[in-house]
């Protein structure tokens, strides 16, 4: 029966602090330095979850990222954190550890009801099972077969933990801080280059923690407080380097919570080696571990087997297990797979009492829900009674991260497995990725790596190395590759997290998927949070012994990041909340918000949506709003409006060639309104632009495109026309603007600006002028998007609110008020006035009615293709009004469009685009795109709206509901 | 007189975690815009490169692109071919400084802020919180940023979430 148990002395825990936390409810101790997989095993909790498809016993395989067992939820409510890995976990005081897949507890699960109906789970089973009989069957199962099969939950609730990211620089980032990273580091670091030292673990040193040798951890400290002392070395401890991306960018985790982007000029890959299971039946049983993990819960968490270990190997490296594990006390028995292990390792066996079977390996693991015993393979088939089972398949370089920049590894005979097949300009290995083994080896590739950095960076080599220690000689590797143990009747996983065995490879073979790309995706096997760090060297060749061909013809599957898993919190970072996206203030903002106003988002704008004088809710206030300024004068904050100084000799020649009208001749003091088509003949947008003197033009995007024109015009001007001396500058945000809307607004002006003669024939319709005032420029523009006599005025941002609270006091005895953005685009509905729900980048010039706009005298951006055959097709959707004849009812935007006597299914002949209620109409209107367009005007047509299942009847008429003849504006 | 009203007119100075962050408002920016020999002529000497500031005669000259600058200081005055584009209200000027004040710039931006690589007298047009600002090292830890007015506040609190989080 699996059974560990403390030793009395050595280790890298804390005996004097111990730790109190639950695991399922039940309090358990452990000790400082403990994490939770030594915490439990020493609690001789070795059943900690069940399996992903067949719900079987599962126990910790490893002791470190490559675990695919030992995941487990820690805490509660809005602080649960699912899938977290026991094996890399630092225990902490008070932590509530949960298992998880497993109801109601690990050791017995009614969902290992499921083993029963294994046949039925093989390779490829959800494409087979769940896909009829009907062609929704599988929407059915979905969430019965997720509810079977999962892993963690994730809380929807927010936690209190704070998520960040930062960015930083060095010139050599160092990946793992084993023997070769150590060396590596220091000797960069000692070259005075900018280090950083990134290693996953919560302690440096990788391999030596593992390691009981006094002579490994004075080395190990030695390094580790030379680096610590050096100011140009920054030590990272739980941070796993998560990708590695052009130009070598590297994207780290840092603890749970933290993200880095870390732009280095060099890399040096040291991130060593994950040891790689044996396939044989039942071993997934737990107590079924990896060889190297029992010597890191021996030497590291002071965690032994109570009384047997059994070793299955192909290579030397399980003898240091081995060796320790009888040192410490624990009868071992080595069930050898090669036929002669070398003298050495036998002398040294012999020594410690070690039994050891060549020719071997396991015929079966026995046991009821964990490992009671062993059954040898080969001439010595004995059956062995023991605690626990440590297998060892050879090491598989961790070469992930060498491969995401796109280079293949490529396998290595003498290791066998695979190795980087290259690096990326400024990378470079040491030891374990490279398939360097001994202790002695990785730190001279430290040494030689970092050398190789050094000189990359300065052009020659560093000069103070870090010094060989004096270890003796690295044990041969020695591996014969095993990759499948004879007979294997039984399960037998090649993949534990995903419950992916031998025979499901061989039947994935056998139904055609014969690329590891398509193995992976029909077994799942590599897929999860492990992606496949135990399983995938023993998948891929079994593949090739399948399919006749060697393993390096067969390849492996593509890494990809993350290396391993992170939370979606730590990617996120500080862009949650409010911070998900940036917001963005009109100069006014403070004024509406302490004067009644209503926010909504428009864009990134938050804009005043309508103000509480006019009504508790947007849908009664914008009609009062209107009414004012329909009838008397309101005030409206327009600064959001995009506003680009155009200035140069050739500045009027410029806007000649964006508009479709001329521009040429526009007079000083006048504003003229402008469309401006792209590349394609499609409308771009349109806004006024005024003629402040000779050579400078002010001129108004929309909102939603000011962005996009001040790059179109910077676009046109460098790429297109670089002869044409113009220089543009955006003052979106330096200039602020409120319109001044009304019959009234005239003399709201001239009370406000008692100076200056705001008469209609000193500021004609389309007039603009500068004023001094209040020490500052003020820009009188008579425009009007309302419809009625109106005017912008518009000054520098800093004192748009001094101004706007002047002109509101000012005119306060013709009651004026402020109305807001509803209210605004409403009353443009009312006129006709295209904007950005019409401006959608589909629309034609003749789609919205402004054909006749376009000179015919001049050439302008997009003047041919917009002649182009389908751009003038008589049928295209096109702007009409449209006005609701059914009483009652009201009109919905985005509505579809059909003709009286179509049947009410699919795209209709176009849809709405803005809905009102007109003051002046007193009735339902929009603007809409209707195929063929006013050519239809007079005909009832139908507006469906699918999901609220409505249908209302519309009549087209002139998109213009109001003042035809623009009398109002003239006035 | 019109009374200014700044963006932040509702933020208060930040203060902890060795950062200090305030508005330091009542600067005249102007944008220069002509070929380099009118620009010359009607400033003096120009900096060379985008990216470091060069003072003179009381002013603070930073170039901005190709056949542009941008003036801090000064009374500004045109030349012949030479546009000027007053941007004082459009940008909200902080000074960020204390020890950790590179730190909350490095979670900001993938810029290197190592003192060794970025001294006073340096500036970087970049973002911050995807909106555009201008950081301009003033002092050993010292910087002004320059924020689009009308992001000015979601910057400020953007740097104040960063520096609330620096442990």
């Amino acid at each position: 029966m699996t059974a560990f148990r403390r030793t009395p002395a050595g280790g890298r825990i804390d005996r004097s602090k111990s730790l109190a936390f639950t695991y399922n409810g039940k309090s358990v101790t452990g000790f400082e330095g403990d994490i939770i997989a030594s915490a439990l095993l020493a609690n001789n909790h070795n059943i900690i979850g069940r399996s992903f498809k067949y719900h079987r016993p599962r126990g910790f395989l490893s002791a470190g990222l490559e675990e695919p067992n030992g995941l487990f939820t820690i805490g509660e409510g809005a602080e649960t954190v699912p899938n977290v890995i026991g094996t890399t976990t630092k225990l902490i005081a008070g932590m509530k550890v949960k298992s998880q897949n497993a109801w109601p507890s690990p050791t017995f699960d009614v969902m290992a009801i499921n083993s029963l109906a294994s046949p039925l789970f093989t390779a490829g089973f959800y494409y087979k099972t769940f896909m009829g009989p009907t062609k929704k069957s599988w929407m059915f199962f979905e969430p019965f077969i997720r509810r079977a099969a999962g892993l963690g939950k994730a809380t929807a609730d927010k936690g209190r933990e704070r998520f960040d990211t930062t960015n930083s620089f060095c010139d050599v980032l160092v990946i793992g801080s084993g023997p070769a990273g150590l060396a590596a580091a220091l000797t960069a670091g000692r070259a005075g280059l900018r280090v950083v030292l990134a290693e996953q673990d919560c302690e440096i040193g990788g391999a030596f923690l593992s390691s009981k040798l006094e002579q490994h951890e004075t080395w190990r400290n030695e390094i580790h407080n030379e680096l610590q002392s050096l100011k140009n070395i920054r030590i990272l401890t739980n941070a796993t380097v998560q990708g590695l991306y052009d130009h070598n960018q590297a994207v780290i985790s840092i603890g749970a919570n933290r993200l880095e982007v870390l732009q280095a000029k060099t890399i040096i890959h040291a991130t060593g080696a994950f040891e790689r299971p044996l396939v044989f039946n039942n071993n997934d049983k737990p107590g079924v571990m990896l060889a190297g993990s029992l010597r890191t819960y021996l030497n590291r968490y002071a965690l032994a087997p109570k009384r047997r270990a059994v070793i299955v190997t192909n290579n030397d490296s399980a003898y240091d297990v081995a060796f320790d594990l009888a040192e410490a006390d624990v009868a071992v028995t080595v069930a050898e797979c090669r036929a002669q292990p070398s003298g050495a390792v036998l002398a040294r066996a012999a020594q410690l009492g070690i039994a050891v079977f060549p020719n071997s390996g396991i015929a079966d693991v026995l046991g009821n829900k964990q490992l009671q015993a062993v059954k040898l393979s080969g001439r010595h088939a004995v059956t062995i009674e023991c605690d626990v089972l440590g297998m060892s398949g050879g090491w598989n370089p961790v070469v992930h991260l060498t491969s995401h920049g796109g280079i293949k590894p490529v396998y290595n005979e003498n290791i066998a497995s695979f190795v980087p097949g290259g690096f990326a300009a400024g990378q470079f290995g040491a030891g374990g990725v490279m398939g360097q083994f001994g202790l002695l080896q990785s730190i001279r590739d430290g040494v030689s790596a970092a050398d190789q950095a050094v000189a990359y960076l300065e052009g020659k080599p560093s000069k103070n190395k870090v010094v060989e220690p004096a270890f003796g000689e690295d044990r041969a590797y020695a591996i014969e590759p095993q990759w499948v143990v004879t007979g294997t009747d039984k399960k037998a996983f090649v993949d534990f997290q995903n419950d992916v065995t031998l025979s499901d490879v061989k039947q994935a073979h056998q139904e055609g998927y014969k690329s590891v790309e398509h193995l992976k995706r029909y077994t799942t096997l590599g897929m999860g949070t492990d992606q496949g760090k135990t399983s995938n060297i023993n998948a891929l060749a079994i593949m090739a012994e399948m399919r006749g061909e060697t393993i390096s013809a067969t390849g492996t599957t593509t890494f990809r990041p993350p290396f391993a898993p992170l939370s979606i919190g730590a990617i996120a970072g500080r862009g949650i909340g409010k911070h998900f996206r940036p917001t963005r203030r009109s100069p006014l903002h403070d004024w509406h918000k302490n004067n009644g106003a209503v926010f909504i988002e428009a864009g990134l704008w938050q804009r005043a949506w309508f103000y509480d004088w006019a009504g508790p809710t947007a849908e009664t206030a914008y009609i009062q709003e209107m009414q004012l300024v329909r009838s008397g004068v309101g005030i409206s904050d327009v600064s959001t409006l995009g506003k680009i100084d155009v200035q140069g000799p050739d500045a009027a020649e410029f806007l000649n060639r964006v508009y479709v009208n001329g521009f040429a001749k526009l007079p000083v003091g006048k504003a003229r309104y402008g469309v401006m088509l792209n590349d394609d003949g499609v409308v771009l947008d349109d806004g006024t632009t005024s003629r402040i003197s000779d050579t400078q033009f002010y001129m108004t995007t929309t909102t939603a495109q000011a962005g996009e024109v001040m790059s179109w015009l910077e676009y046109l001007l460098q790429c297109h026309w670089p002869e044409l001396d113009v220089h543009v500058a955006s003052l979106t945000d330096e200039w602020g603007g409120m319109a001044v809307s009304g019959p009234k607004s005239r003399v709201a002006l001239q009370l406000a600006f008692p100076d200056e003669d705001v008469s209609n024939e000193a500021l004609p319709y389309m007039g603009v002028k500068d004023i001094s005032f209040g020490g500052t420029i003020v820009r009188l523009l008579r425009l009007s998007f309302s419809g009625e006599l109106a005017y912008e005025v518009h000054c520098p941002a800093n004192y748009v609110i001094s101004l706007w609270s002047h002109i509101m006091q000012a005119a306060k005895s013709l009651d004026i008020k402020p109305y807001g953005l509803e209210a605004l685009a409403s009353l443009r509905i009312e006129k006709g006035h295209v904007a950005g729900l019409e401006l959608d980048h589909r629309n034609s010039l003749d789609d919205l009615g402004l054909g006749k706009m376009a000179s015919t005298q001049k050439d302008y951006v997009g003047r041919a293709l917009r002649q182009r055959e389908y751009l003038q097709a008589p049928e295209r959707w096109s702007l009409v009004g449209l006005e609701l004849l059914d009483e009652g009812k009201k009109i919905r935007g985005g509505s579809i469009l059909f003709s009286a006597t179509d049947e009410i299914k699919g795209h209709g002949r176009g849809y709405i685009t803005s809905v009102t209620w007109s003051t002046e109409l007193n009735k339902f209107i929009a603007l809409g795109l209707y195929k063929g367009g006013l050519k239809h005007e007079g005909e009832e047509i139908i507006a469906a709206f699918p999901l609220k299942n409505e249908q209302v009847r519309l009549k087209i008429v002139s998109p213009h509901f109001i003042d035809k003849q623009g009398e109002r504006l003239h006035a | 007189m019109l009374e200014a009203h700044s963006p932040l007119a509702e933020a208060e100075t930040f203060t902890a975690n060795g950062v200090s962050l305030s508005e330091t408002p009542g600067f005249t920016l102007t944008q220069f815009a002509g070929d380099e020999k009118a620009l010359k002529k009607a400033l003096g000497k120009l900096p060379k490169t985008v990216g470091i500031a060069l003072e003179h005669d009381g002013q603070t000259f930073l170039r901005i692109g190709p056949k542009q600058l941008w003036v801090l200081g000064g009374d500004a005055k045109a030349g012949d071919g030479v546009y000027l584009t007053p941007l004082s209200s459009g940008r909200t000027r902080f000074l960020l400084e204390g020890s950790r004040a590179r730190d909350v710039l490095a979670a900001c931006v993938l810029i290197d802020f190592n003192p060794t690589h970025f001294k006073s007298g340096q500036f970087v047009m970049t973002g911050i919180h995807h909106t555009p600002v201008t950081i301009h090292c003033v002092g050993e830890n010292s910087f002004h940023i320059y924020a689009l007015r009308t992001f000015a506040l979601n910057v400020w609190e953007w740097l104040c979430d960063v520096a609330n989080g620096l442990n």
